[in-house]
């Protein structure tokens, strides 16, 4: 689940029409979060807050063993209009889906949609945001800090879009664990669609980086069209997607060390009528790293992911499998609502309602290697799909690993609280094989 | 005086090496270890080599059949060689975001992938020399402690030689790693080694946990002190001694106040320090007003000292002097000089602090006692001899016609024995036999041999008995006295085996703190210790 003060940053990001996702970076986030989703370490609860438009708030309280917590608060100096921070009504797909949908590169993006909030977040308030720009205004600025007791650890983070491509960000921590007390990144993100490019520098010994991501192919080659619906089959079966690559380089400036390493991902744009898929090879050089990963949305809601690591000087190997499947059923719902009748009933109506809206593939198109047609119901049950989408309830994340190791967590809605319940299991180790387990527990208004 | 090791047939046995190095690869693997080692640590070649080291006898404190104590100067430089096999991470940059928080972290893609690289390292061309403290006893095993840092140079030759900067920093992580291998570990390895070679009955209780209980298991209270005070410092009747129970309540947790060895424990530490300010401890009389005092009497004083070891802090003031002695072995020591003379140059390696200025002429064949106990006992003549031995320094308490007051309370202690147990573990000597104690205790009479005791209160009586106008602070105490900080060494311990465990479990802890005093006192002021071991100091001064 992406905490709340992550989700909030997301908004900031969404409503100044910042593509987080197309930097090197994030080249394997669908992957990443299939299979090295963080579990729940004890008991944890957070109460968040928006409690303005630009300020929220948010405390954690966790036991695992000892008490700590934590106090955090973020200000954006862009109204968060849109954004639905409520517990009870903050849509679970985009707080907890893993498969990440490229997003539009903004190609057609001109100057004056820069830092306007309105136009992802629907909320009509274009001129208001116009207004502020044209009196001189300056770029959207998020601050946020946060306060962890009992370590005395303190963090704070800076973000500022400069020109509409150019944004700046500072990240410090401040601990008395750390070597000198505390280290600042500060780094620096240019974003022209095409191509990204991100600096990065870190006091922590001396650590200069620079990454770089180039698309190509799908949306971003120069003479792009979108898959039409009266296209022939030809034209339907063609593969719609997105090639990326990319590298980074880094360099310890203080011991003398350096890393790189290069990457290319070819993922499925929105608008690609099959199975959308996300594949990505990353190649170390320095270290004789090739690692592969592969994503795909199986079915409705149902995301699977692998990732294969191989050493060339060490012959060293890894595996990783990872899936995510979407419930329509509140967990516990029959101990949660007392009449256990209207839930065998409500159970029973869903199933049938399911059936008509995705049917599989039929034969004749398997045979042909092709997908169905649309069907002239389509558009009906496409917009039953976004009606019920409120529905669906709960998500179980597994994952699996060449050393035995299963993560499993489940996380979901029940009243007004999202919670999110896992456990980290070895199999190796069948005497005590649970080896951490987990609730979370989030309320936001 | 030297031994003539012979070295191969230690080595001959097979089983030897194969036990060393499953004991060297739990203690290399106990630690947390560094990011960069991402395996655990195999021990896989161990040899000894051919090249005994020399070993040369400073002192012998205790011989017998079954025990033995002595201090020695060993020097190798030999051809033996261990082997060690671990993988280390070779991507900086994954090692480099181990330990760094993820809020500040730059989030590589790829690139701190990491890359694992099995790594041999070999420890060849060791130098030792070291002070050797050892203590052996059948029942308890063989006692190593390093008094200095032992390791003089090393070769490290690993899989990476070719690289500098990665040979540099091996050498000196593993020279590091290896000096707290010596300091702490190998005298818990050797002393598990000679268990199981001599007593393997003893091994389960080798814990450190059953060290502990060995520790509370002793009842302060079978034999009561011989001046017990409560709380306020008045003095107890035996009687209320005999109520008194251990779980009898706080009056008897007051007697042996835990605060009060927290405040010994500070007091302690405040020599580390450079702080002209020593905590203040109540009921206590310090080693520097009682030299004052013994002046004022005209300079009779320096009662006569239970043998102990001791400890007192040398006129430089940054190093610390331990003295080992022992009545048994060695009679001069029983006549310690006097407090006044510890201002007199007491440095380095000493026995009996400041009494070489006083008894120089004879310090270099004194080392060696090899009488035993009982037979010296009964020769009276050796008596006399010794009497007058301390007679230069002392003028012996038993001489001296005790106040009627203290005659009061001697009548009461005279009760004391048949209160307490005979049994006990911890024993405070009868009224007759303090008259014994001022005589060096190899010489007590056979008729006085009252099972162990390893707490002596000769001292602090002897002193109150002098002093008329004695205060309460001295009348208090031998309450002090009986704190773990008097507990001494004795030949007639063996039967008792819980105060052998207990002994031995506070030598250990005593030795390992003086190593690694020293070892800290020598990293921070090498030029100092540099000095020293071109002249060693006078009461160790080693024949060649």
């Amino acid at each position: 689940m992406r905490e709340f003060m992550d989700n909030i940053t997301n908004s900031f990001f969404q409503a100044t029409g910042w593509n987080r996702d197309n930097s090197y970076s994030e080249l394997n986030a669908t992957t990443n979060d299939l299979l090295n989703f963080p579990l729940p370490h004890g008991l944890r609860l957070i109460l968040s807050s928006l409690a303005t438009p630009q300020f929220s708030t948010s405390y954690q309280l966790g036991a695992i063993g000892h008490v700590d917590g934590s106090i955090a608060y973020l200000y954006s100096s862009v109204p968060l209009h849109g954004v639905v921070a409520q517990s009870d009504r903050v849509p679970l797909v985009p707080l907890l889906e893993s498969y990440r949908q490229l997003k539009d590169l903004g190609l057609g993006r001109s100057e004056q949609r820069f830092g306007v909030p309105g136009r992802t977040s629907g909320v009509p308030n274009n001129d208001t945001n116009k207004e502020y720009y044209r009196q001189g205004g300056h770029g959207p600025t998020l601050f946020y800090g946060s306060m962890f007791l009992p370590h005395s650890t303190l963090h704070a983070r800076v973000i500022k879009r400069l020109t509409p491509s150019l944004q700046a960000q500072v990240s410090a921590v401040s601990s008395e664990d750390l070597r000198n007390g505390g280290t600042i990144l500060g780094s620096a993100h240019y974003d022209r669609g095409i191509y990204n490019v991100e600096a990065l520098a870190s006091t922590d010994g001396g650590l200069l980086g620079v990454r770089g991501l180039y698309n190509f192919g799908g949306d971003a080659s120069p003479g792009h069209i979108p898959p039409l619906e009266e296209a022939g089959n030809g034209e339907r079966e063609r593969i719609y997607g997105r090639f990326s690559v990319g590298g980074e380089l880094y360099y310890g400036t203080l011991n003398k060390s350096a890393g790189m390493s290069l990457g290319a991902r070819f993922a499925t744009l929105p608008a690609y009528l099959g199975t959308p898929l996300t594949a990505t090879v990353t190649i170390n050089p320095l270290m004789g790293n090739i690692s592969a990963t592969y994503a795909v949305l199986a079915r409705e809601k149902c995301s699977l992911a692998t990732m294969m690591d191989f050493n060339v000087y060490s012959y060293e190997s890894d595996w990783k499998i990872g899936m995510e499947i979407w419930s329509r059923r509140r967990p516990g719902r029959h101990l949660v609502e007392a009449d256990p009748g209207d839930s065998i009933e409500t159970v029973a109506a869903e199933g049938e309602e399911q059936t008509p809206k995705r049917r599989p593939r039929s034969f004749q198109a398997k045979m042909e290697w092709r997908l169905d047609y649309p069907e002239p119901t389509e558009a009906e049950t496409g917009g039953e799909s976004t009606a019920e989408e409120g529905e669906q309830l709960g998500v179980l994340k597994a994952r699996l690993d060449q050393h035995g190791r299963i993560g499993l967590l489940w996380e979901g809605r029940i009243k007004s609280l999202l919670f999110s319940l896992g456990t980290g299991m070895d199999l190796r180790r069948l005497d005590q094989s649970f080896q951490s387990v987990g609730l979370n527990i989030q309320y936001s208004s | 005086m030297a031994f003539n090791f012979n070295w191969s047939p230690l080595t001959a046995d097979e089983k030897f090496y194969e036990r060393t190095r499953d004991l060297l690869t739990t203690a290399l693997n106990k630690s947390p270890k560094p990011p960069i080692i991402v395996d655990d640590i195999l021990v896989t070649e161990f040899n000894l080599g051919s090249v005994p080291p020399e070993l040369e006898i400073l002192e012998i404190g205790d011989i017998a059949e079954d025990r033995f104590r002595g201090i020695f100067k060993m020097c190798y430089s030999g051809d033996a060689f261990l082997t060690l096999k671990t993988r280390v991470q070779a991507n900086p940059l994954n090692t480099y975001l181990c330990s760094k928080p993820d809020f500040t972290s730059p989030q590589p893609l790829a690139a701190a992938s990491g890359l694992t690289i099995p790594l041999q390292i070999t420890l060849s061309e060791i130098k030792l020399s070291a002070f050797i403290i050892l203590v052996f006893s059948k029942q308890k095993g063989l006692t190593l402690v390093f008094r200095n840092d032992p390791l003089e140079s090393l070769k490290v030759s690993s899989t990476f030689d070719s690289i500098q900067f990665v040979r540099d920093y091996l050498q000196r992580t593993i020279e590091q790693k290896l000096r707290d291998l010596m300091m702490d570990e190998l005298p818990a390895i050797i002393h598990k080694l000679s268990l199981q070679l001599w007593c393997p009955d003893q091994l389960p209780k080798e814990d450190e946990p059953a060290k502990e209980d060995g520790e509370a298991e002793v009842d302060p209270l079978a034999s009561p002190p011989l001046d017990a005070v409560d709380a306020d410092g008045h003095v107890l009747d035996p009687s209320e001694i005999a109520a008194l129970s251990l779980d009898g309540g706080p009056e008897v947790q007051s007697l042996f106040s835990q605060k009060n060895m927290l405040r010994l424990a500070a007091l302690s530490n405040a020599n580390r320090t450079l702080g002209l300010a020593s905590p203040t401890i109540r009921d206590v009389m310090f080693r520097a007003w009682a030299g004052a005092m013994d002046k004022m009497d005209g300079g009779v004083s320096t009662p006569y000292s239970p043998p102990s070891l001791t400890r007192a802090q040398s006129f430089q003031g940054t190093s610390t002097t331990y003295t080992f002695s022992d009545a048994g072995s060695d009679g001069a020591v029983g006549a310690r000089p006097p407090l006044v003379s510890l201002g007199s140059a007491t440095t380095g390696l000493t026995l009996g602090s400041g009494r070489h200025h006083k008894t120089g002429r004879k310090k270099k064949n004194r080392v060696v006692n090899l009488r035993k106990q009982a037979v010296v006992g009964e020769t009276v003549s050796e008596m006399g001899e010794s009497a007058s031995d301390s007679a230069s320094t002392m003028e012996g308490p038993a001489s001296e016609p005790p106040m009627p007051s203290r005659m009061l309370e001697e009548q009461q202690e005279l009760q004391m024995p048949a209160v307490a147990p005979q049994g006990g573990k911890v024993r405070f000597r009868s009224p007759d036999e303090k008259a014994e104690a001022t005589r060096p205790s190899y010489v007590r009479s056979p008729l006085f041999e009252v099972p162990s005791a390893p707490i002596t209160l000769a001292e602090p009586v002897s002193l109150t008995s002098k002093q008329t106008q004695a205060s309460q602070e001295t009348a208090r105490l031998p309450v002090d006295t009986k704190t773990p900080m008097a507990w001494e060494k004795r030949g007639d311990l063996e039967s008792d085996t819980s105060s052998v465990i207990l002994e031995q479990a506070w030598i250990m802890k005593m030795a390992g703190e003086i190593a690694r005093r020293v070892y800290n006192e020598k990293r921070r002021n090498p030029g100092f210790w540099e000095d020293r071991d071109d002249m060693p100091p006078p009461a160790y001064e080693p024949r060649r």
